[in-house]
């Protein structure tokens, strides 16, 4: 259990190395796959609520550290309503909002529906994404929602979700190298369906 | 709740208001240590990315690039007596500048760097660029190309620099338009995701005697950019019941940026 959560903090450190290579795809509306989110998306399903909050902090930490921008140092008689930025951080909790969501998933996952969680994932790809669009509008104002943001919210989510399979695919057979189930009531289960 | 769930909680909770109270100097030196740990890996993948982008640039048919290399030729040509004759009217100026007693002289100091790649980020408009503080490239300098304004240095590290493309709602620019007397402030839009964004002239005066096509310059105040720097062309204006605000198409293709110059300072 402990190496595998190990495993899943080291897949994510490697997602973050990952994603700094996938390309956006251009042709639908820049929407690129988001490795960081979905890897801790299927990790914080198949852990437990700790670690998946442990998960989370690394994850929105390092994704802030890689995204946040620095602030504007300007002649504020000459711009004279600069762009706010949002506060190092906020990414923890929107990572933990996201982890909590697909724990929800956890009882059918640990019956081997994996399927239903990488439904999910494309789910919680999408209001990971519009609670962060919602976010800066509310801190820069004028909230405005254009059909190329709900498109690239939308493929963004989709691409994420076909990839989920592979990285499920992933977690199970590091589980299998640590002795570990993910689907400990999957053999429960069909006991009781027999 | 299970009480070890609570206790995690507990400390999850304290870990975010930590994160979340950081200041700049130490959100900077977290970005800083990020990114000097993955720098191996985005050494070794920027070079192959560069490799893959040389190869695929040197497959393009080889009229395309003779037609190409033929108006580059004609170009240089055109640019070596524009240069000549600017250097002229440089001299000239300092001179003249030099017996009025002015403090500043002129010229630019530049360093040229190559945009290795976009940020994988979803709002924010960033590229990569490789040079860094090693060559003297230190916050909010100016970012040019051939064509004209490309953004601004957002967090300079060892040997990489983050640049905010000027299509970032983040990125304000004063400017003012060519043959007429008005000023704004230039952004990027947000959820401008198109292959051609364009950016939001605001703070015009209501009455603004503007037409596309004009062609939109740095105004220099504000202190980052330097004057007279091409950003732009007028699209169109929306006239509004306060003020006036125009749509800009950028001068500078960010979609296929090669080669920059990042101004370091404009006084000696």
């Amino acid at each position: 259990m402990l190496r595998f959560n190990l495993s899943a903090i080291f897949l994510l450190l490697a997602a973050f190395l990952v994603q700094q290579f996938v390309p956006a795809f251009t042709g639908l509306s820049h929407a690129r796959i988001l490795i960081v989110h979905l890897v801790f998306l299927c990790a914080a399903v198949s852990v437990a609520t700790p670690t998946m909050l442990l998960l989370a902090f690394i994850g929105g930490i390092l994704w802030d550290a890689h995204c946040s921008l620095a602030p504007m140092l300007v002649d504020p008689e000459v711009y004279t309503q600069p762009t706010e930025s949002l506060r190092f951080g906020y990414s923890i909790l929107l990572f933990a909002g996201m982890g909590f969501l697909m724990q929800g998933l956890n009882p059918l996952f640990r019956e081997g529906k994996w399927h239903f969680s990488a439904l999910l994932t494309g789910v919680a790809t999408f209001l990971y994404l519009a609670a962060d669009y919602a976010l800066i509008s509310f801190v820069r104002g004028d909230f405005v929602i254009s059909r190329s943001i709900l498109r690239l919210m939308s493929y963004t989510a989709l691409l994420t979700m076909l990839v989920s399979p592979l990285v499920f695919w992933l977690l199970y057979r590091i589980a299998m190298v640590f002795d570990h189930s993910l689907y400990p009531e999957a053999g429960n289960h069909k006991r009781r369906s027999f | 709740m299970k009480p070890l769930n609570l206790i995690a909680l507990l400390l999850f909770l304290a870990g975010a208001t930590w994160a979340l109270t950081r200041s700049e100097p130490v959100v900077r030196e977290i970005q800083v240590a990020y990114f000097k740990a993955i720098s191996p890996a985005l050494k070794s993948g920027s070079a192959l990315e560069t490799k893959t982008r040389e190869l695929l640039r040197e497959t393009k048919h080889s009229k395309e690039l003779e037609a190409e290399h033929s108006t580059i030729r004609s170009e240089i040509g055109r640019l070596r007596i524009i240069e000549s004759r600017f250097q002229e009217l440089e001299h000239e100026n300092a001179e003249l500048r030099h017996a009025l007693d002015f403090k500043k002289a002129t010229d630019f100091d530049v360093v040229a760097a190559n945009i290795i790649r976009r940020h994988p980020t979803t709002w924010w408009q960033t590229a990569e660029i490789d040079a860094g503080e090693d060559r003297g490239i230190g916050i909010q300098l100016s970012v040019l190309s051939n064509d004209g304004l490309v953004g601004l240095i957002d967090r300079p590290f060892k040997n990489r620099s983050s640049v905010l493309l000027i299509t970032d709602e983040k990125c304000q620019v004063s400017v003012r338009i060519e043959g007429s007397p008005e000023v704004g402030i230039l952004s990027g839009q947000r959820g401008e995701f198109d292959n051609n964004p364009t950016l939001r002239l605001r703070f015009l005066s209501k009455n603004a005697s503007l037409q596309p096509g004009q062609r939109v310059f740095t105004t220099g105040s504000g202190g980052i950019f330097q004057p007279n720097i091409l950003v732009g062309t007028l699209i169109s204006v929306e006239r509004g019941s306060l003020d006036s605000e125009a749509l800009v198409k950028p001068a500078v293709d960010l979609s296929d940026l090669g080669t920059v110059f990042v101004v370091l300072s404009e006084n000696h």
